[in-house]
């Protein structure tokens, strides 16, 4: 007899409903429930926090944390655009579009509501608000015809919210209530030196004014009054006036409710119901609502582990979890508001009788406030406004609840050579409560990449502003294990590749056997041979620099396999050939010339992803006979066999296109030649497309453009492959100069500082500070590298060689493609044999299948029984 | 097994691998300067491809290894040994100058 599962429906799929059902399934607690999941909104959880990013590329997909694909695969259902109207607590049902859902475990994560003051004409046109996807895209549409715009709220979510609008091009002001911003977080002189950083970005922020109502305007469509006479006009009204619990649902149903709202939950996350939780911003702690996500996370976790005791109980599942309570939450923040650093601690705006520590840099833009209990002892709550360096410091130091070991003032005197003192329970990621202990546990357990910390802890996946940190933790936790950390890329070097790369720069190594003699770990040695690993990073580095011939008897020996021959070795020792064919655009003679040789030498052909043909099974002795020719046809190498530029795939853009917006082959065939010489750490995939359509797909590359009305947008560090990822939004609109340099930078960056055979996409998630540190580095030129970059990148550029053409001058590089040094005594059979299939020669050990269930057997039989079926029904 | 000539010394590429035909198998040379010249099969035993002439070169812990150009396992150019999977082996060869020649012949 089949048991029917209990039923577990959670409510809501925001940020806070989501992490639940992760933390259920990692629990593996979906295998004992019946899992449904009911979202209002039309689209999966995405990323709240992260909303304004909404309007860089115009799209959600980066800030989606799901997809209804992922539900399905751990088997929980879930439905979109569903209000539930109804609970009835006692029959243990909920009605949902007029049907009856039945649950034994009910969670709500209904979250909050934004909060429209009653102002007279709150409900006039263009006046909206910033919480989902949804209002983004009102927004949006509403600021193509606005000039101006009003923020009406001046906390968090109100300065969030105005650096949309300022980003949407809109003359934007920031309305408050209170004398200053940010009234929860920062006490007066911090929220004040905000306010001038804001006004310094051309915001305009109006304080201590209480907006009576909205009326039409003279010269912008509304006329905002204030109580104390003065007035603002503006095209469009975004309110951020606060949150308000969602307890609608919860309420109607007769579940306590509190008496400004929110519903009531216990230590367990139970609400007054019997099996019903709320957790997340609908949910009343101790007449608490929390507004942030890392405290509803700490709730979804509770529950989780409640409802795993609640199994246990009875015995239906082995303990793997003890059950949890909520203790309240640590609303500390760090943010970066409108580019400018904020964060708050604690009592951030002190109490009474607290002692203090401040410092205030008018010049700097700077201010720093440490709130110290009556005693002077212990750290209660810091304001840090412009630069907040001893975050991490003050936090550990307020969270451990010890005291002071030293004057509270050398807490804002951060040493930054010297090591971070974390205590092991310290908090080092707030968004998921990951502690200085989990990260540590999971480094000793071989985990020693951030990217891999990331996903097994979860650490630096939410606001990513732990990632240095953590970053540190890792290293210092490989240190005191004796290991060495990431730098040593084999056993002859203890540098990593970035250092090796300086090294050679700066003393302007060229030659491997001095590179080893001055900096191999055992010291100099006579043979000085190294490996397989550093000296193809060495040869790599090498070319990155000067660019010059790679086979020159320097350093071939140190090249790949593949490099030494130029060529793609195959698996049964074979080369495929690669001729370059930039953006994809070939010349029907080009094309002739190319059949016929592959012809001539019997080589397999294919077309592959990069827009080009590859061709298969050249023996080594052929390769010369078979470059010259293609050379002669105006080839040139591809690069197919190396860690470079491979190819920049175009869609046909305006030159034929009816939608394209400009010339995408134009300008993959100018990229292409300008970086087709550059060595790198791994090989390097662009795509140029000619409008949003996107047919190129760049967004899957390392370098990706698409092109718009009013010129490029660039996006950044994608990758197909084995761990897919979107490319980042880098840039907009850029002139084809500015894209070029830009793109010069990031690249001969990238080549700089990559670990070996590290992709952009996996450097750019182990970059501390991620998107936006390259973006600063490279836009605005933090480092002041921007011009060596360039010029290192045209110096590549400017050596450029087809490295064949070179080769086949080069008498002693051609004797290396005779198979064997004594052809006159080798036996008379050919050792290589190949069998043809579908029209083409393959290995002889490869199984080639020509799969019947898909394609018709051509049986000639078989044709003319089906003709005489037809004939035969035509008569009847 | 007999001497069997091969090639004039000066023939022999410095510091890589090169094929040559010993008794009617393929087998992969190494010339490492003072460093001696060493000999081993050319096929890799793990793909049955012959090809460990166009590997890399090794030093670990003083003894010297090819990296197969295929899937990068390295034999030993001393004892013919695998060091990532000790099923695997090579056979080596003994070398030896003669009036400009290099010869060789199966280690017993």
């Amino acid at each position: 007899m089949r048991v029917d599962k209990p039923k577990l429906v959670i409510v809501g799929n925001g940020m806070v409903g989501h992490h639940f059902v992760e933390q259920l399934c990692e629990q593996q607690l979906n295998r004992h429930y019946d899992v449904t999941v009911f979202g209002a909104e039309s689209l999966p959880a995405y990323d709240r926090v992260q909303l304004s990013k909404y309007f860089e590329s115009s799209s959600a997909d980066s800030l989606m944390l799901a997809t209804q694909a992922d539900y399905a695969a751990q088997g929980v259902v879930l439905h979109l655009g569903q209000q539930v109207n109804n609970i009835d607590q006692h029959k243990k049902q909920l009605t949902v579009n007029g049907e009856t859902v039945l649950y034994d475990t009910l969670v709500l994560a209904t979250g909050s509501f934004p909060f429209v003051p009653p102002i007279k004409g709150n409900d006039r046109r263009d006046c909206l608000v910033y919480r989902t996807i949804d209002d983004l895209e009102a927004i949006e549409q509403a600021a193509t015809t606005a000039k101006s715009g009003v923020v009406i709220g001046g906390g968090l979510l109100g300065l969030e919210a105005a650096n949309a609008l300022s980003a949407l091009g809109l003359d934007t002001h920031v309305v408050e209530f209170a004398p200053q911003l940010m009234s929860v977080q920062l006490n007066d002189r911090g929220g004040e030196l905000l306010k001038q950083k804001i006004e310094a970005l051309g915001l305009g922020v109006h304080l201590s004014k209480a907006t009576q109502e909205i009326v039409d305007g003279e010269r912008a469509q509304h006329r905002l009054n204030f109580s104390d006479g003065s007035w603002l006009e503006t095209d469009m009204i975004v309110f951020s006036a606060g949150i308000r619990p969602q307890d609608a649902l919860a309420r109607a149903s007769d579940i306590s409710i509190g008496e400004r709202g929110g519903i009531v939950i216990d230590d367990c996350c139970r609400t007054s119901a019997k099996d019903v939780y709320a957790i997340g911003e609908c949910a009343l702690w101790q007449q608490q609502i929390f507004g942030l996500v890392a405290p509803g996370y700490q709730m979804a976790k509770v529950a989780v582990s409640q409802i795993a005791k609640h199994l246990l109980d009875n015995s239906i599942v082995s303990p793997t979890t003890e059950a949890l309570r909520f203790t309240g939450a640590d609303m500390s923040t760090k943010l970066k508001l409108l580019g400018v650093d904020v964060a708050s601690i604690g009592a951030s705006r002190g109490f009474d009788n607290a002692q203090y520590v401040e410092l205030s840099d008018v010049q700097a833009g700077v201010y720093k406030k440490l709130w110290l209990d009556e005693t002077g002892e212990y750290l209660r709550g810091a304001v840090l406004v412009g630069n907040v360096d001893e975050y991490p410091n003050l936090l550990s130091q307020y969270l451990s609840g010890d005291a002071l070991e030293e004057p509270a003032v050398t807490l804002l005197m951060a040493d930054d050579s010297a090591p971070l003192a974390l205590k092991d329970n310290a908090i080092v990621c707030s968004c998921h409560q990951v502690t200085k202990a989990d990260i540590v546990e999971q480094v000793v357990a071989g985990n020693h990449q951030l990217a891999e910390i990331k996903s097994c802890t979860k650490a630096a996946s939410g606001c990513g502003g732990c990632a240095a940190v953590v970053q540190q933790i890792i290293d210092e936790t490989m240190q005191a294990q004796g290991l060495e950390t990431e730098s040593g890329i084999c056993c002859h070097f203890d540098y990593d590749r970035q250092a090796l790369f300086h090294l050679c720069q700066v003393e302007n190594i060229n030659d491997f056997e001095q590179l080893y003699q001055l900096h191999a770990k055992n010291g100099s040695s006579e043979l000085a041979l190294g490996c397989d690993i550093c000296k193809p990073v060495a040869a790599s580095i090498f070319a990155t620099l000067e660019n010059e011939y790679v086979l020159n008897e320097n350093h071939v020996a140190l090249q790949d396999s593949n490099d030494a021959y130029l060529g793609n070795l195959q698996k049964d020792g074979s080369y495929s050939v690669v001729p370059r064919v930039a953006g994809g655009e070939i010349t029907p003679d080009k094309l002739i010339a190319m059949g016929q040789i592959a012809k001539r030498y019997d080589l397999y052909t294919k077309i592959t992803g990069g827009q080009r043909i590859d061709m298969f099974g050249a023996a080594l002795s052929d390769l010369p006979a078979i470059w010259s020719e293609l050379i002669a046809e105006g080839f040139e190498t591809g690069h197919a066999y190396g860690k470079s530029l491979r190819t920049v795939k175009s869609c046909v853009g305006n030159t034929w296109c009816r939608y394209g917006v400009q010339d995408s082959v134009g300008l993959a065939i100018a990229l292409e030649n300008r970086y087709k010489g550059l060595r790198s750490p791994h090989k390097i995939k662009f795509a140029v497309s000619g409008c949003t359509r996107e047919c190129a797909e760049a967004q899957s590359k390392d370098i990706g453009v698409i092109a718009t009305e009013k010129g490029w947008n660039l996006f950044v560090c994608g990758n197909g492959g084995m761990r897919p990822r979107h490319g980042d939004l880098f840039a907009t609109d850029l002139s084809t100069e500015q894209l070029v340099s830009y793109i010069d930078r990031i690249l001969m960056f990238y080549s700089k500082t990559a670990a070996r055979l590290q992709r952009t996409s996996v450097w750019l998630e182990s970059l501390a500070g991620g998107l936006e540190y390259l973006q600063s580095v490279v836009i605005e030129n933090s480092l002041g590298l921007a011009d060596e970059l360039e010029s290192q990148m045209h110096k590549v550029a400017a050596n450029y060689q087809c490295e064949w053409k070179t080769s086949l001058q080069d008498d002693v590089f051609l004797q290396r493609f005779s198979e064997f040094i004594n052809p006159k005594d080798a036996p008379l059979i050919d050792t290589k044999q190949y069998q043809y299939q579908r029209s083409q020669k393959f290995p002889i050990s490869s199984e080639v299948e020509t799969f019947s269930a898909v394609n018709h057997k051509l049986s000639t039989l078989g044709d003319i029984a089906i003709t005489q079926l037809d004939e035969e029904e035509a008569l009847v | 097994m007999n001497w069997v000539t091969i090639c004039d010394e000066q023939a022999l590429p410095s510091k890589r691998g090169i094929a040559a035909w010993v008794a009617g198998k393929a087998v992969a040379i190494f010339h490492l300067g003072d460093a001696g010249i060493y000999a081993i099969d050319n096929v890799d035993p793990a793909t049955g491809v012959s090809v460990l002439s166009r590997g890399l070169l090794c030093e670990f812990e003083n003894e010297l290894f090819v990296a197969s150009p295929l899937h990068k396992q390295h034999y030993s150019l001393t004892t013919g040994r695998c060091l990532e999977n000790e099923t695997l082996s090579v056979d080596t060869y003994e070398i030896k100058r003669q009036s400009g020649k290099i010869l060789a012949r199966l280690l017993a």
